[in-house]
C-alpha cells in the first residue's frame, strides 16, 4: 500500500497552517467565482497565476485547483435559487434545481447539490491517487506519435465535437493555434511572426490571452447588452431543515452514483469541461424516472422539480474535476480551461506534468492531492448551511463588479510581464473574446490550442524527423491508432446526430419540445 | 477589428440599402473575412520566413502552413454558412436553448439555433476608451491614479450616476489593490508621479 504512505505524507504537507490558508482561499475564491454568473475558475486561476509568482508551488497550486473545485460547488447555488446559472456546468441542474426551489423544497436541492458535488469530488479525486501509477504506466509508453495523437485528440474534441458549431469550435482552434506560434521558434531559431516587435520574440503569455478573452473580452460583452439584460431574477428563500428525509436519501443516493459514473471518464477526456456529463446525466436521470412512471412505481416528477435531475449532474460535474486533474497531473493532458491554465502554471514554475512529475515532484503531487480531500470538506461546510449568503454575491452593483474585473484583468496582465505592450495585446485579446462571444465561438479550444498546440507541433516535427520524412511513422503503434479510431468515431457519432436534428428541425411540427426553465 | 459594426443600426430604421438589409443577421461574414485575412496573413509571412539553414527534418514552416490553409477554408465555410442561413431575431422564449449545444441536441432533442443580437456600442466604447487610457497613463501617472481612472470610467460606462462618489470608491479600489499587491505580494506597480510621494 505505497499509496496510502505517499497519501500520508501528503497529508502531513497539506494540513500545515500555510497550506490550510491557501485552500481556504482558494475554495472561497472558486466558490464566489462559480456563483457569479459569466465567471468561472479558469479566468480566475489566470488571474491568480502573475500574482502568486513569488509563492511556493505547492502553496499555489493548492490554491489554483481549490478555486477549480470551488467553482463546481459554487455554480449550483444560483441555479437552484434564482435559475440563473453560475457557470454551463450548473446549467442542467438548474432545469430541476430550481423548480425544487419554487416548491419549497431549496434546503433539500441546495443540501442534495453539494453533496453531491462532494461525493463527485472526493470519489474522482480518491480514483486518481489510487490509479495514478496506471495512469504513470500508460503514460511512460508514450513517444511523439502517441503525444501528437493526444493533442489532437484535444483538438478534435473540444473544437468538432463539443462546440455547438464544427466551423465555429475549428476557428477558435486554428486562431489559438495561430496565437501559440507567434514567437521565435525554439527548434530553429526563427521568428515567426513576431513583425520585428522585440516583445513578442517569446510569444504571447497565456495569462494575456486568457484574461483578454475570458475577463475582459467578458466584461466587453456584459457591457453590449447592459441595457437589454433582464435583472428580474429571484431569489427564492430558503427554510426548514438541510437533512434530507429518508426517502429524498434513498432516491439521491443512486442518482449520485450514476452521475459519478458520467462524470469519472469524462473527466479524462479533452471536451472542455464539465457540461456534456451534466446533461448526458440529467437526460439519463429523466429517461430512468419516466420509465419508473410506466411502470407505475413512482410518478415521474421531472419537470416539478426531481431531486434525481438535482443530484446526478452535480455529482457528474465535480468528478470531472478530480479525473481532470489525474489526466494533468500523470498525462501532461489538459481536458478543461481551467487545466489548460493550470498546465500553463506548471510550465511557469519550471514544472512539466506527466509521469516524471510523480518522480521529481512527488511531494508537490501528493500534497497537491490530500489537499483536494481537504478542500472538498472545507467546500461541504462553505456551500451547505452557507449557500443563500453566497447567493447574495448577485447582490453586487455591476457595475463595481465589472469594474473591478477589468481593473484585476491590467494588474494580472502587467504584473505577469511588466511591459505596456501586453496591456496593447490584452485589449486587442479582449475584443477578439467579445467577437467570439457574440458570434458563440467558443473560447476553450482557443485556450486548449494556445497550451498544447506548441506541444502537438514539437511531436510532429520530432516524429517526422525519426520518420525521415515519412508520414507513416505517425500513425504506428496500438495506442496512436486506438487514438484516432475513437476521434474518428466521435466525429462520426456527432456528425449522425446533427444530420437527424437537421432532419427533424426541417419537419415543421415539434421544435419545442424542451421544457423552458 | 470591428467587423461588428456593420450591424448596429436598429432594424427599426427604414429598409435602406439592399446591401444592409442582406447584412441583418449575416454581420458574421466579418468573421469569416477575418480568418481569411489572418490565415492569408500567416501564409504570406509563412513564406517570406527567414529560416536559418541549421535546421533538419521538417522546419518551423510546416505547421503554419497547415493552420493557414486551414483558416482560409474555415473563414470560406462560415462565410457560406452564414450567407445560407442568417441569424434569426432573439426571442425571450427559450433563453437556455443556446447554451446546450450538441448534448442539448443529444438530450433533448432540440436544435440549437443562432440569435441575432443587438450591441450597445456606447457602453463598449466607454469600457474599451478606459482601458486604452488605463494603457497610455499607467507608466507617467502610476497605478494608484491610472488604476483609479480606469475603474471609475468602467463604473460610470456600467451606469454609475454619482460621480464623486464613483470616483471615491475608485480611489479607495486603486489603494486597496496597490497596498495588497505591491506592499503584501511584492508586485512592483510602476507609481509614476506620485513616486515621491509613496
Amino acid at each position: 500500500m505505497d499509496t496510502l504512505v505517499l497519501l500520508g505524507g501528503g497529508f502531513a504537507s497539506a494540513l500545515t497552517p500555510e497550506n490550510l490558508l491557501w485552500a481556504f482561499v482558494g475554495v472561497v475564491l472558486g466558490t464566489a467565482v462559480g456563483v457569479l454568473p459569466g465567471l468561472g475558475s479558469a479566468m480566475a486561476v489566470a488571474l491568480l497565476l502573475p500574482v502568486t509568482f513569488k509563492l511556493d508551488p505547492t502553496g499555489a497550486f493548492i490554491m489554483f485547483t481549490a478555486v477549480y473545485y470551488g467553482g463546481l460547488f459554487g455554480d449550483s447555488t444560483t441555479s437552484i435559487l434564482m435559475n440563473t446559472p453560475g457557470n454551463s456546468s450548473a446549467i442542467a441542474t438548474a432545469i430541476e434545481g430550481h423548480r425544487m426551489a419554487l416548491r419549497g423544497k431549496a434546503s433539500q436541492a441546495l443540501a442534495t447539490s453539494a453533496i453531491g458535488a462532494f461525493l463527485g469530488a472526493v470519489v474522482s479525486t480518491a480514483v486518481v491517487a489510487f490509479f495514478s501509477g496506471v495512469i504513470i504506466d500508460i503514460a511512460l509508453r508514450f513517444g511523439p506519435a502517441e503525444y501528437f495523437a493526444l493533442a489532437v485528440f484535444a483538438f478534435v474534441a473540444t473544437s468538432a465535437v463539443v462546440a455547438q458549431s464544427m466551423v465555429r469550435g475549428l476557428i477558435a482552434l486554428s486562431l489559438g493555434l495561430a496565437i501559440a506560434m507567434v514567437g521565435i521558434d525554439a527548434q530553429s531559431g526563427a521568428a515567426r511572426f513576431t513583425l520585428g516587435v522585440p516583445s513578442l520574440f517569446e510569444g504571447i503569455g497565456i495569462v494575456t490571452v486568457t484574461v483578454g478573452l475570458l475577463a475582459l473580452g467578458e466584461v466587453l460583452h456584459v457591457a453590449s447588452r447592459i441595457h437589454r439584460e433582464r435583472d428580474d431574477a429571484q431569489l427564492v428563500r430558503t427554510g426548514g431543515t438541510l437533512w434530507l428525509k429518508r426517502g429524498d436519501l434513498r432516491r439521491a443516493v443512486p442518482a449520485w452514483l450514476r452521475g459519478l459514473g458520467f462524470g469519472l471518464p469524462f473527466g479524462t477526456i479533452p471536451a472542455g469541461g464539465s457540461e456534456i456529463p451534466t446533461f448526458l446525466a440529467y437526460g439519463t436521470e429523466r429517461k430512468l424516472s419516466q420509465l419508473r412512471a410506466r411502470r407505475g412505481r413512482r410518478p415521474d416528477e421531472f419537470g416539478k422539480g426531481a431531486i434525481e435531475g438535482v443530484a446526478a449532474p452535480e455529482a457528474a460535474a465535480s468528478a470531472t474535476a478530480g479525473t481532470a486533474m489525474g489526466a494533468l497531473l500523470g498525462l501532461g493532458l489538459p481536458t478543461s480551461a481551467t487545466a489548460a491554465i493550470m498546465l500553463a502554471a506548471f510550465q511557469q514554475y519550471g514544472m512539466q506534468p506527466g509521469p516524471l512529475l510523480f518522480e521529481r515532484n512527488a511531494d508537490l503531487v501528493w500534497a497537491l492531492l490530500a489537499s483536494l480531500f481537504v478542500g472538498s470538506v472545507m467546500l461541504l461546510i462553505l456551500n451547505l448551511p452557507f449557500a443563500p449568503l453566497w447567493a447574495k454575491l448577485l447582490l453586487i452593483p455591476k457595475r463595481y463588479l465589472y469594474a473591478g474585473i477589468t481593473g484585476f484583468a491590467v494588474l494580472g496582465v502587467y504584473a505577469s510581464s511588466y511591459s505596456v505592450t501586453d496591456l496593447w495585446l490584452l485589449i486587442l485579446l479582449g475584443l477578439l473574446g467579445f467577437m467570439m462571444r457574440r458570434y458563440a465561438i467558443p473560447v476553450a479550444p482557443v485556450l486548449i490550442a494556445v497550451i498544447l498546440g506548441p506541444l502537438a507541433e514539437t511531436e510532429l516535427r520530432r516524429g517526422l524527423a525519426i520518420g525521415q520524412g515519412d508520414v507513416g511513422v505517425m500513425f504506428t503503434g496500438p495506442i496512436t491508432l486506438g487514438i484516432y479510431a475513437v476521434i474518428l468515431l466521435a466525429v462520426g457519432i456527432v456528425v449522425v446526430a446533427r444530420m437527424r436534428a437537421a432532419r427533424r428541425a426541417d419537419a415543421p411540427s415539434d421544435r419545442t419540445t424542451s421544457p423552458t426553465a | 477589428m470591428n467587423p461588428q459594426r456593420e450591424s448596429a443600426p436598429p432594424a427599426s430604421s427604414r429598409a435602406a440599402h439592399p446591401a444592409r438589409a442582406w447584412l441583418r443577421g449575416r454581420s458574421e461574414v466579418f468573421v469569416g473575412l477575418l480568418v481569411i485575412g489572418v490565415g492569408a496573413f500567416l501564409g504570406a509571412q509563412t513564406m517570406a520566413m527567414h529560416v536559418p539553414d541549421t535546421s533538419t527534418g521538417p522546419g518551423p514552416q510546416l505547421f503554419p502552413g497547415l493552420v493557414s490553409g486551414l483558416m482560409l477554408v474555415l473563414g470560406a465555410l462560415l462565410i457560406v454558412q452564414v450567407a445560407r442561413e442568417p441569424a434569426v431575431p432573439p426571442t425571450d422564449a427559450d433563453p437556455d436553448a443556446e447554451s446546450a449545444g450538441i448534448v442539448g441536441e443529444l438530450v433533448e432533442g432540440r436544435e440549437a439555433r443562432r440569435t441575432a443580437t443587438h450591441s450597445d456600442w456606447r457602453t463598449v466604447g466607454l469600457v474599451l476608451g478606459a482601458v486604452v487610457a488605463f494603457t497610455l497613463l499607467l507608466q507617467p501617472l502610476g497605478w494608484l491614479l491610472s488604476g483609479a481612472l480606469l475603474f471609475f470610467g468602467v463604473s460610470t460606462a456600467f451606469g454609475g450616476r454619482r460621480s464623486l462618489f464613483e470616483a471615491a470608491v475608485a480611489l479607495v479600489y486603486s489603494a486597496v489593490v496597490q497596498l495588497a499587491f505591491v506592499a503584501g505580494l511584492g508586485l512592483n506597480l510602476p507609481s509614476g508621479i506620485l513616486g515621491g510621494v509613496l
